[in-house]
């Protein structure tokens, strides 16, 4: 069965978001330009390119400039340019506009803009430049050969029953081997996850933190909001040891984008990012914009916002990892998407290096460091370096010390700033000592179904589906000791969930135990970072399953 | 070995996405294949396991677009593609399209007399038409045995193929010679995935397009003006049953008391509503023909399920009669019996609304089968000339009708819910065409009723089994019974019943229960316990309860035929049902959509049956039937009133 169930191509790239399709683009190029054919093959675990992609967005379009020069500007699927651009400081009922515009934030010149859009545009002139892009394929595993490199990736078996075992219908996996392989995953890949640890590429690194951010988009009522007007709030419902902000940007065709993006470093193990993006809503500033409206589409998405610090060695023998894979965001500024094209694009340059050595070893490889040095991602990332580490102590110390951040270019008082990961800040219930999430927010938390939603709602407004018969792929990682998660924690899953995956149920006779409701999953890998004690591993589920994003 | 799937392209059904204005928006409906086309093409690839150098071959009808559907194919597993695609062709029906495939199919080399052996599957019905029609009348152009609403077909190592075909109450297992067709039903091995292998090979492959003269078909029996039948007018069919209300509660108890408090505050049930956007035109002053000449009488066929005429065949009296009615008095229903030693039947037949039982027995005619029964009823037919002949959608009738019809030239109308008499006024050739059969049909998943006129005769319709009322018997009524001696075609007999399974007929009392409490394969870890429980509390309140259960659970063993509830089981429609662990697959629907008022229990939110119910509540039925039957031991009836005397 292998021999007719394998594939051979020169460049695999897993995941079609941004920075997978910027090096599919780039080196498609560059290859032509080198008057070089080699085969580029690119899956991604989407229905098709866009469905799982979800983004603010606003994005600095330079980059789209140079990745596709024969494009002309208008082309590009892009909303409207931003006209307005302010940060607001919510209290519980008003609002100050931010006196002084914190810098990295500016978005003078960027455009709202869907990322899936874009991608689909993006993926349409891949394909143009002959890189063959199959959608609705996942790949669960990382190849090997016998010395232990990576040798590609192979896609999931499907047609198999919950515990993995082949049903009459069962169609093997297809082993794809390729010279190099660029893991374009996202956040928090799941193949990359295993890359990481088994080459140690985390070595001497902080550990990469991460936010979670819910987003709506809403039809709203002609003058709610214009197209290009962008608001950031900073403050309520968030207290001063919680990081994150709201954002509202004004589409086309009155539609606005709202969400909620918060580290997912809180110590409350009873925390509900979904929830406290309704809070936010019913905030007048939110809620003002909203009346009258209608909601469109919910999801969500983490973010790998530690910055420098926490990105992974993102190369080894034969294999690349980009993106938000690769940790390529900077947080001040809440932008990745021109950060993950510019990866993508370097690694375009570094693979075009190896095909013309013919070496694909780390020795060549190695470059693409290099070339991340010299390049705009270094400039942009390297003075913000402690930036998200100095926000893990709270707002204020955080304001504080990024403030001497600035003043000297990033390094603060302490050099390089530690970071704990996101799962350690959690406290278990006796010790967490402020007012649990439920009472913070008592009288808040009943959902209208106008402005506010409860979780089954509003994933009902992704699409999210999973086919009934395959391997559960959400794993408790020691079923037998979940118990205590559940008496020590309250089992934070069924809180940090944004998609109402996670529930405990309780039976009559008192007994509480775990239920998964995996076909409501997000794909936004939240479980896989932040639940405690042993653990859950995300991994991916059958091709085609997830979200059914159409404009996020 | 070659295997051949025919396969549509069409929207995804229940596409659940709201555009801006909280309508479906149809516009960014997806294509799919066809559900049942895809298990077609899952049989197709089962077969291959025992022809591992089979030659795959997969074909359709259509638009260009629906290349994409056999690039799916070619990437789940098959190696060529061909589509027949021509402007030609646009308005044919299920006549013409069967025509057309098959013509293509024998310009593809493949025919009843072909060297090499070969076995076409097809699906069912296609969601947007729902006419079943097409397998069988591509079978009867290529003279080739069949079996249609079929689970699974394998070889029996001797040449033939064994299909397992299900019928009501039951199913049967058939051994066909090859080459045959082979239809299938939603319910067997569920298709595969596409692998990226095959993918690949379907991005490298190129569709193979003909045109009507690639194929040599000639357009006159094609196309709108080549059907032999049209669709009239098309009325949609809003909102028959209103979204459902999900209780509300985070434990059992609050979730029933909400299920409680809901069912009390609105009375939400089934609404027939059926939108008539008539722009009513003037009646031109055209000539009025009636073009009958001498086909006469209503022909009707009676078919036999447990030595007992089948229900949905009494129940076609009723609209037989209405449309005597409005036809010339001296019209007759005239009934076509055949078996062996049936004669005693007709009595049942006279008394329900015969006037005339054609006989026909032969110790050959045991057991039906479509090919010999097509044969001789379309013989009938060619004798008595009939200007309507009306069978009953079950899955024998659906089968037979059609193929009847490719011997007769007629048209079919599948699965009518209403059949009028009208006049078809022809504006181009300035002409009334009166008296003319109006088929009224749901279609595209029941939104909309269409009307279908044929206009070759006889006029043939089926009428959907559960529809119609049985016409109140008549003690004594009779006619007369003529015998009627068919002109046998041995091979007529090639395929062969091997066995027939059914549960015994009885739990007649489903049909006149109030309440039915039905379980599906999520209420099954007890063995049924909690569902006969919640059912036997009613009753011991005094309401007419039974319980029922989904196709699965009669497959998984745990109830026996004569409870299932469904297309291939019974059509109910009870004042409420109860329906628990139930997903709500198409075929479970089609037995229990015409319920009053529907009650969902199920862990799965997205689950189908939550869009066919009234109330619902999302949990496990572990927890919730027990929290149920304590209420309805303390007085809850689901809203029935108990009457004292039962």
């Amino acid at each position: 069965m292998s021999d007719t169930n394998t594939v051979s191509t020169d460049v695999l790239i897993v995941g079609a978001g941004p920075s997978g399709l910027a090096t599919a683009i780039h080196l498609a190029d560059l290859l032509k330009k080198h008057d070089l054919k080699r085969r580029i093959l690119l899956v991604e675990k989407g229905t098709a390119v866009g469905s799982h992609i979800l983004s603010g967005a606003v994005i600095r379009v330079e980059i789209l400039k140079e990745l596709l020069p024969e494009v002309d500007f208008s082309e590009f699927p892009l909303n409207a340019k931003v006209t307005k651009d302010s940060i607001l400081l919510l209290g519980e009922s008003g609002s100050i506009k931010s006196p002084v515009h914190p810098p990295y934030m500016g978005n003078k010149g960027n455009y709202t803009a869907s990322l899936g859009q874009l991608c689909r545009f993006l993926a349409a002139k891949a394909e143009e430049k002959g890189v063959e892009i199959y959608p609705g394929f996942a790949v669960s595993e990382v190849l090997y050969d016998d010395k232990g490199k990576i040798r590609g990736a192979k896609t999931i078996d499907t047609g198999v029953d919950h515990h993995g075992k082949p049903l009459e219908n069962f169609q093997p996996g297809t082993e794809i081997e390729a010279r190099i392989t660029v893991f374009a995953e996202g956040t928090r890949g799941s193949l990359v996850k295993t890359v990481i640890d088994r080459f140690d590429l985390q070595k001497g690194r902080n550990p990469q933190v991460y936010s979670l951010g819910c987003k709506e988009i809403w039809s709203v009522p002609e003058g709610n909001i214009a197209p290009g007007e962008v608001y950031h709030t900073m403050g309520y419902p968030l207290n001063l040891h919680e990081f994150g902000g709201g954002f509202i940007y004004g589409l086309n065709d009155n539609r606005a984008a709202v969400g909620l993006v918060v580290g997912l470093d809180t110590a409350d193990p009873t925390f509900d990012f979904h929830a406290a993006f309704q809070v936010w809503k019913t905030h007048p500033v939110a809620a003002k914009i909203l009346k009258g409206g209608k909601l469109l589409e919910y999801g969500a998405k983490t973010l790998p916002e530690g910055g420098y610090y926490s990105m992974p060695k993102p190369y080894v023998d034969h294999a690349l990892i980009v993106g938000d894979s690769g940790g390529f965001l900077i947080m001040p500024a809440l932008k990745g998407v021109h950060l993950a094209i510019r990866s993508g694009m370097l690694t375009a340059e570094t693979a075009l290096s190896a095909f013309v050595k013919n070496d694909f070893s780390e020795n060549t490889l190695k470059e693409y460091g290099t070339k991340i040095d010299d390049s705009n991602i270094y400039k942009e990332m390297y003075p913000v370096r402690n930036f998200r580490q100095a926000f893990a102590k709270g707002m204020i110390p955080g304001a504080f010390m990024f403030g001497t951040q600035l003043i000297t270019g990033g390094a603060g008082l302490a050099g390089k700033v530690g970071v704990h990961t996101d799962v350690d800040a959690t406290r278990k219930l006796k010790d967490f000592s402020g007012k649990p999430f439920k009472k913070r927010f008592a009288g808040k938390l009943e959902f209208d179904k106008i402005l506010t939603f409860d979780k089954v709602t509003d994933i009902f407004y992704s699409g999210a589906h999973h086919d009934e018969e395959q391997a559960v792929h959400l794993h408790v990682n020691n079923p037998s000791t979940y118990h205590l998660n559940i008496e020590q924690y309250d089992a934070p899953c069924r809180y940090f969930c944004p998609a109402e995956v996670y529930e405990i149920h309780t039976g009559r006779n008192g007994h509480k135990e775990l239920r998964i409701h995996a076909e409501n999953c997000a794909h936004c890998k939240t479980c896989d970072i932040k639940e405690p004690g042993s653990g859950i591993t995300w991994t991916a589920p059958n091709g085609g399953n997830g979200p059914e994003y159409q404009n996020m | 070995m070659t295997i051949i799937t025919l396969i549509k392209q069409v929207p995804l059904p229940n596409e659940m996405r709201m555009g801006d204005d909280g309508l479906m928006d149809r516009t960014r409906a997806k294509s799919i294949i066809n559900i049942d086309c895809q298990f077609g093409l899952e049989a197709g690839l089962q077969l291959k396991k025992h022809y591992p150098d089979a030659r795959m071959i997969v074909c359709s009808m259509g638009p260009g677009s629906f290349e994409a559907a056999l690039k799916t194919a070619v990437s789940m597993g098959y190696d060529e593609a061909y589509l027949l695609s021509d402007r030609k062709l646009g308005g044919s029906d299920t006549y013409a399209t069967g025509l057309a495939i098959s013509t293509m199919l024998k310009h593809l080399g493949f025919t009843k007399d072909s060297k090499e052996p070969f076995v076409i599957f097809a699906g069912r019905q296609t969601s947007d038409g729902d006419t079943a029609h097409v397998p069988s009348q591509v079978a009867e152009n290529l003279g080739i045995p069949q079996a249609t609403f079929c689970e699974s077909a394998k070889p029996d190592g001797k040449g033939n193929i064994i299909a397992k075909r299900i019928i009501e109450g039951g199913y049967q297992m058939m051994q066909l010679p090859v080459p045959c067709l082979v239809s299938l039903t939603p319910t067997g091995i569920p298709p595969r995935k596409p692998s990226l292998v095959g993918a690949i090979k379907a991005r490298n492959m190129a569709v193979k397009v003909f045109g009507v003269e690639d194929i040599h078909l000639g357009t006159e029996k094609i196309g709108l003006s080549g059907s032999p039948t049209i669709v009239a007018a098309v009325a949609n069919i809003e909102s028959e049953r209103p979204p459902v209300v999900l209780s509300e509660g985070t434990t059992e108890s609050a979730l029933v008391d909400n299920l409680i408090a809901n069912m009390k505050k609105c009375g939400n049930v089934l609404q027939h509503k059926e939108v008539k956007e008539k722009t009513e035109k003037e009646r031109p002053d055209f000539p009025v023909i009636d073009t009958r000449g001498d086909n006469k009488h209503i022909l009707t066929w009676a078919e036999i399920a447990n030595g007992q005429i089948a229900r949905p065949s009494l129940e076609l009296f009723t609209p037989a009669r209405h449309l005597v009615e409005q036809l010339d008095n001296d019209t007759k229903i005239k009934t076509v019996l055949i078996g062996k030693n049936v004669a005693p039947l007709a009595r049942t037949l006279f008394e329900h609304g015969a006037d005339e039982v054609i006989l026909v027995e032969d110790d050959r005619l045991e057991e039906y089968l479509v090919l010999p029964f097509a044969d001789i009823i379309a013989q009938i037919i060619k004798e008595q000339k009939p200007e309507i002949a009306l069978f009953a959608a079950t899955t024998s009738g659906r089968e037979l009708a059609p193929r009847i019809a490719v011997k007769t030239g007629s048209g079919v109308t599948a699965d009518c819910t209403g059949l009028e008499i009208g006049e078809y006024i022809n504006r181009k050739d300035k002409k009334i065409i009166c008296p003319i059969l109006h088929s009224h049909r749901p279609t595209y998943g029941e939104s909309k009723l269409a009307t279908i006129l044929g206009f070759v005769y006889p006029q043939i319709s089926t009428a959907r089994a559960g529809t119609f009322e049985v016409p109140q018997r008549v003690e004594g009524r009779t006619g007369a019974v003529s015998k009627f001696k068919p002109e046998f075609v041995e091979e007529d007999f090639r395929a062969q019943i091997l066995e027939t399974v059914r549960g015994g007929g009885g739990l007649q009392n489903l049909f006149e229960a109030e309440i039915i409490v039905s379980g599906g394969r999520g209420a099954t870890s007890d063995g049924l316990k909690l569902v006969k429980e919640l059912a036997e509390a009613l009753k011991d309140k005094g309401l007419k309860a039974e319980w029922a259960v989904s196709r699965a659970v009669v497959d998984e063993g745990h109830a026996e035929y004569a409870r299932q509830i469904g297309q291939t089981g019974k059509t109910v429609r009870p004042k409420v049902y109860v329906a628990i662990g139930i997903s709500g697959a198409i075929q479970h629907l089609a037995g229990m959509k015409e319920s009053g008022g529907v009650v969902a229990i199920d862990r799965n939110p997205k689950a189908a049956i939550f869009r066919n119910a009234d109330f619902g509540i999302v949990g496990e039925y572990e927890d919730l039937i027990p929290e149920l039957i304590e209420r309805v031991k303390r007085g809850f009836t689901f809203g029935i009133e108990i009457k004292n005397n039962s």
